[in-house]
């Protein structure tokens, strides 16, 4: 099959197709560059969708759970072997990125004969100031996006997934409290799965503090913190 | 997968230090001890490393956090003793963070212990002995640990305190006298006695032992001292320790 380059090119288009097929259903997850930190947000019944990378990284997923667990331990054993031959601060989501998560994405994309990795992700790395936050969005293909916007989401439908991430922006405002972000990530959440439009979108008032039939799994990689891991698991009382 | 680091990097190994025929004179550092008080536990040092005769540094940290909920103490060779409270660092935080769970208390006693039985050749070849202290506790559970090891990774749990270096001889003899006959005894100390005590400690066993230093209260410079309490770790700060060394007798 694959020593034809057109056999090669059709499973690539079926594989593609497979895995979009498998993620359809998948529940949104966002990240949100904020004064405070770097804020993170899914719904899940806790810690199956947002975790805890290394010191001021943390990453989002949606899609096949034993995908995203694979893809965690991965860039968490890539983070910490870093950070103990060179330093923490020699951990870099750009360098994570680049020699490790996009690699082993696009590696397991394009062995068409082995299983997929049902997974698309974003991660983020928490700097000392807000400009200096790196937010990217990786496909399942490997295909990295940086933000530039301190906004990314990540859900399996491009075009929706774009618009919830204008419509956010559009929103915010950088003073917001984090009550608010989560309040408005909470509609654009409750407008991705239940197919809203977002042009017609308002924020309700008051704006939803929890979701109707998931629980909420929040964190922030604190900018503020003081040891050397920041991020630490948001409850109710941190809003 | 199974969040165990040093397996890890035993399969991604990287360069480590390599002693060449002519051996330089030896780092060690001295000296250090932990003593349960009312609060939790102490564990203190001073901040001098020797090369024989010669003093290196007198600035040296010898009491190293390792997780929220653990900390070590290490007296002899500097070189290979950092290198073990870094392995123990990342190890520990790499298990919390792939597997979703903070490592127990035993587990974290023995990872220090494998370290050392690792060391054994050179602890042997006598280039890179060390004698840690380690206290810990379980997160959630109040009651915390004082464990001391012998160089070829024995752990034994102290029942009240534990010392360790070339000073550690004088400070065993007082902490037995103040926990057999002491009023209060150490364990029954606040956070300002064991504080003053902890330098009062380390100023006997610098009284006895050319090795034991850093510690001048009449200059203003104090021991290191950590306090593990159920609260997490404390880090005494100097202005605690003057305010401690001042309301006791002040005297040095």
């Amino acid at each position: 099959m694959i020593e034809e380059p057109y056999r090669w090119l059709e499973a690539v288009a079926n594989r593609r197709e497979y895995i979009e097929d498998q993620l359809r259903g998948a529940t949104p997850v966002f990240a949100f560059s904020r004064p405070e930190g770097v804020l993170l947000l899914g719904a899940g019944p806790g810690r199956t969708k947002i975790f805890e990378v290394y010191n001021r990284h943390g990453m989002a997923a949606l899609g096949n759970p034993v995908d995203i667990e694979k893809l965690r331990q991965a860039v968490i054993e890539t983070a910490h072997l870093e950070g103990f031959n060179r330093s923490p601060d020699d951990v870099t989501l750009r360098r994570l990125v680049g020699f490790s998560i996009s690699t082993a994405l696009k590696n397991a994309f394009e062995q068409i004969v082995a299983a997929p990795l049902i997974v698309e992700a974003l991660f983020a790395e928490c700097g000392g100031a807000r400009e200096d936050d790196v937010l990217v969005r990786v496909r399942y293909d490997g295909a990295p996006e940086y933000a530039s916007n301190g906004i990314v989401v990540a859900f399996p439908d491009r075009e929706r997934e774009r618009e919830a991430c204008e419509w956010l922006r559009a929103q915010l405002t950088g003073s917001d409290p984090l009550a608010r972000v989560r309040g408005l990530c909470l509609t654009a959440w409750s407008a991705l799965v239940g197919g809203t439009e977002f042009q017609d979108l308002k924020p309700p008032d008051p704006l939803p503090a929890a979701l109707d039939k998931h629980g909420i799994e929040s964190a922030l990689i604190d900018r503020s913190g003081t040891g050397p891991a920041q991020y630490r698991p948001l409850g109710e009382q941190d809003f | 997968m199974n969040g165990d680091f040093l397996s890890l990097i035993s399969s991604n190994p990287f360069s480590g230090l390599t002693v060449g025929e002519k051996c330089p004179e030896l780092l060690e550092a001295t000296t250090v001890f932990a003593f349960h008080f009312s609060e939790g536990v102490v564990m203190a040092g001073d901040h001098r490393a020797t090369a024989g005769n010669v003093v290196f540094s007198d600035r040296t940290e010898k009491i190293i956090e390792l997780d929220n909920h653990s900390l070590i103490a290490i007296a002899g060779s500097p070189a290979v003793a950092f290198e073990m409270a870094r392995t123990l660092q990342t190890t520990f935080e790499f298990y919390r963070r792939s597997q979703l769970q903070v490592l127990s208390l035993a587990a974290k006693v023995r990872a220090l212990s494998r370290l050392l039985r690792e060391n054994l050749p050179a602890t042997l070849q006598g280039v890179g002995a060390v004698a840690p202290l380690f206290a810990g506790r379980e997160p959630g559970d109040g009651h915390p640990g004082i464990y001391y090891y012998d160089p070829l990774g024995a752990q034994f749990e102290a029942a009240g305190y534990a010392a360790s270096g070339s000073g550690s001889g004088s400070i065993r003899s007082v902490l037995h006298y103040l926990t057999k006959w002491g009023n209060p005894r150490p364990q029954q100390m606040d956070r300002g006695d064991a504080i003053n005590l902890s330098n009062r400690l380390l100023l006997t066993a610098a009284e006895f032992d050319t090795a034991t230093g850093g510690v001048d209260p009449s200059r203003g410079v104090f021991a290191t001292i950590r306090l593990l309490t159920r609260d997490g770790i404390q880090t005494v700060s100097e202005k605690e320790q003057i305010g401690a060394w001042r309301k006791g007798d002040g005297n040095d």
